[in-house]
């Protein structure tokens, strides 16, 4: 069972922050929270999402796994105005949500669950690299990069006591350099992988929001950004795989 | 259809390993997509289709064939033919009617229930029409594959990227492109290395053709190749009845062609299909790169909108992306 109330720019922003990278996902409801965790179609990028009790205007939630499609979801909350509530209504064992805004009153089919690939684990991963940066001077510099290149190299150079980011198109380059004083936090270990800018595209847009943005990389490791929503009532996790550098 | 010059071409074949086939190779597209929607075929005939009846088996053979080649560190790029020189129209039409044959036999087998004779007729019925062309264009681009549209024909332009070093070789079937001037020629580059031959199934190899050997080897010039192919028969022009290869080489040699020629037919100008092989129309106007596949754009053309089994091109995809550098997550979890 789910029954809930929830400013409709925080669930808009919650399902844009999941449709970056997959079009449908098991959602747990609990009694506490909202979760899942998914992975894209090409197994390259993971979001790990969850909204607490405290994000809702009013929340009741039992155990209970929902299949959405989100691509549908996001079309839906595409009609309705910035502002004001939504609520959520799925009775008990229910395969139909509700959802109602203003006088607009859906019935989502929701997806057989069986049909959704099943949540991975949570990966082990070694990041010792961690840098602390406005989401919203990430996110310019993932667009100054696609500019000239489709990859990006993210690193920490102990030395220069600095965080780079570095791309390489066929004529043009472009380096990003953010020290100390210019970051929340950075941690002096030598890391550096390469990322598939198409895809940090879609994340960086989500992320632009968020005023802190955690980042932990590794050598030739996937990538993990970490940031909250809806102030600190919720929060993601994206993972994204490394590209090998050498071509 | 292609020029039938095997007889003569038969001792320059040599089998070449995949290795040494790497590099970028320019890929007749009409004769691969017409092999696709030839083999990839149901027991009776039916090609593979989406839920909506089109055809997609031209798409599962570009996206396992190009992965393929990825795999092995060929770098493709398909070339398109373009408007057919107007003395290839008799031959179109020719092709035309010998395709609506073959459409009422396989109608006639599959209602008789005759499997055999209808995959038979199936294949004869294939067709590569502007809906083949243009969403196997869009699964090209998704997976970073470049393509060219030529003036003309596919493999004139193949065989001048290839002579302009370009492309390390031509691609295709038929012969054709020798007579364009291809400096190497590759045929057989199947994944599975089978194909059905007249009724068989047999094992086949990679194999090259290189021009200069082969006119080398039988003292010809490449005109006088193109001399022997059109005396046997071309997509341009009707051969002369009951020559085969090796009588035409015979001809050629004793300096008859023009002779034969008019001849066979007095009303046929031979020297416009032979300046069509010498100097076809091609064009400068490409530009080869293979940028990232769009992994996401491919799941959703081939999974979402042809409703193939996202698990199958999952699995395919993953050769492509550890090739093209993308990792997965699977390794970490």
């Amino acid at each position: 069972m789910l029954k809930a109330t929830i400013d409709a720019d925080i669930f808009r922003e919650s399902v844009d922050a999941i449709s970056a990278l997959v079009t449908e996902c098991r959602l747990h409801a609990e009694p506490d929270r909202i979760y899942t965790r998914a992975v894209d179609t090409a197994n390259v990028a993971m979001i790990s999402f969850q909204l607490k009790k405290e994000a809702f205007e009013s929340y009741q939630g039992t155990k209970e796994e929902l299949g959405l499609d989100i691509t549908k979801l996001k079309n839906i909350l595409g009609m309705m105005t910035k502002g004001g509530s939504i609520r959520l209504n799925l009775p008990e064992g229910g395969q139909k949500l509700e959802l109602s805004f203003n006088s607009y009153h859906y019935s989502i089919t929701l997806l057989d669950v069986n049909t959704i690939r099943k949540d991975p684990n949570p990966p082990t991963i070694e990041l010792p690299g961690r840098i602390v940066i406005s989401g919203d001077v990430l996110f310019s510099a993932i667009k100054a990069a696609s500019v000239v290149s489709d990859k990006i190299a993210l690193g920490i150079d102990p030395s220069r006591q600095q965080f780079y980011m570095m791309a390489e198109g066929d004529t043009d380059h472009i380096r990003l350099e953010l020290g100390r004083n210019e970051l929340e936090e950075l941690t002096l270990v030598e890391v550096r992988s390469l990322f598939s800018l198409d895809y940090l595209k879609d994340m960086g847009k989500i992320m632009a929001r968020a005023e802190k943005v955690e980042i932990h990389l590794g050598v030739n490791h996937p990538v993990k950004f970490s940031f909250d929503i809806a102030g600190g009532r919720g929060h993601i996790d994206y993972l994204l795989a490394p590209r090998i550098e050498a071509e | 259809m292609g020029v039938a010059l095997r007889e003569i071409l038969v001792d320059f074949r040599s089998d070449a390993a995949w290795q040494e086939l790497q590099g970028i190779a320019a890929v007749d597209a009409h004769n691969a997509l017409y092999q696709f929607l030839s083999i990839i075929r149901q027991p009776d005939g039916t090609p593979l289709m989406d839920g909506q009846g089109r055809i997609t088996s031209h798409l599962s053979g570009i996206l396992f064939r190009t992965l393929n080649f990825i795999e092995k560190g060929i770098k493709p790029v398909y070339i398109f033919d373009g408007e057919p020189p107007e003395f290839k129209r008799e031959e179109i039409e020719e092709r035309r009617e010998q395709r609506r044959q073959a459409e009422a036999g396989w109608q006639e087998a599959q209602e008789r229930g005759d499997t055999e004779e209808a995959y038979k007729y199936a294949r004869s019925a294939s067709r590569v029409d502007s809906y083949i062309v243009s969403s196997s264009m869009e699964l090209l681009r998704l997976m970073g594959i470049p393509w060219v549209q030529a003036p003309s024909e596919g493999e004139a332009q193949a065989a001048y990227m290839a002579r302009r070093g370009d492309a390390k070789y031509a691609v295709s079937q038929d012969y054709d492109a020798l007579l364009f001037g291809a400096p190497v020629l590759a045929r057989n580059l199947t994944i599975s290395g089978k194909r059905r031959f007249r009724g068989r199934v047999v094992t086949l190899n990679p194999e090259r053709i290189v021009l200069a050997d082969v006119l080398k080897g039988l003292d010809l010039t490449r005109e006088e190749l193109v001399e022997i192919g059109i005396l046997v028969g071309t997509d341009f022009n009707q051969g002369v009845r009951g020559v085969g290869a090796k009588t035409a080489l015979k001809i050629v040699k004793k300096g008859e062609f023009r002779e034969r020629m008019r001849e066979s037919d007095p009303d046929f100008d031979p020297e416009t299909v032979k300046s069509f092989f010498l100097s076809p129309p091609v064009t400068d106007d490409y530009a080869l790169a293979w940028p990232a596949p769009d992994t996401r754009g491919i799941v959703q053309f081939l999974c979402g909108d042809f409703g193939f089994s996202e698990e199958r091109v999952n699995s395919a995809l993953e050769k492509l992306q550890t090739k093209t550098g993308q990792k997965t997550l699977d390794q970490w979890f």
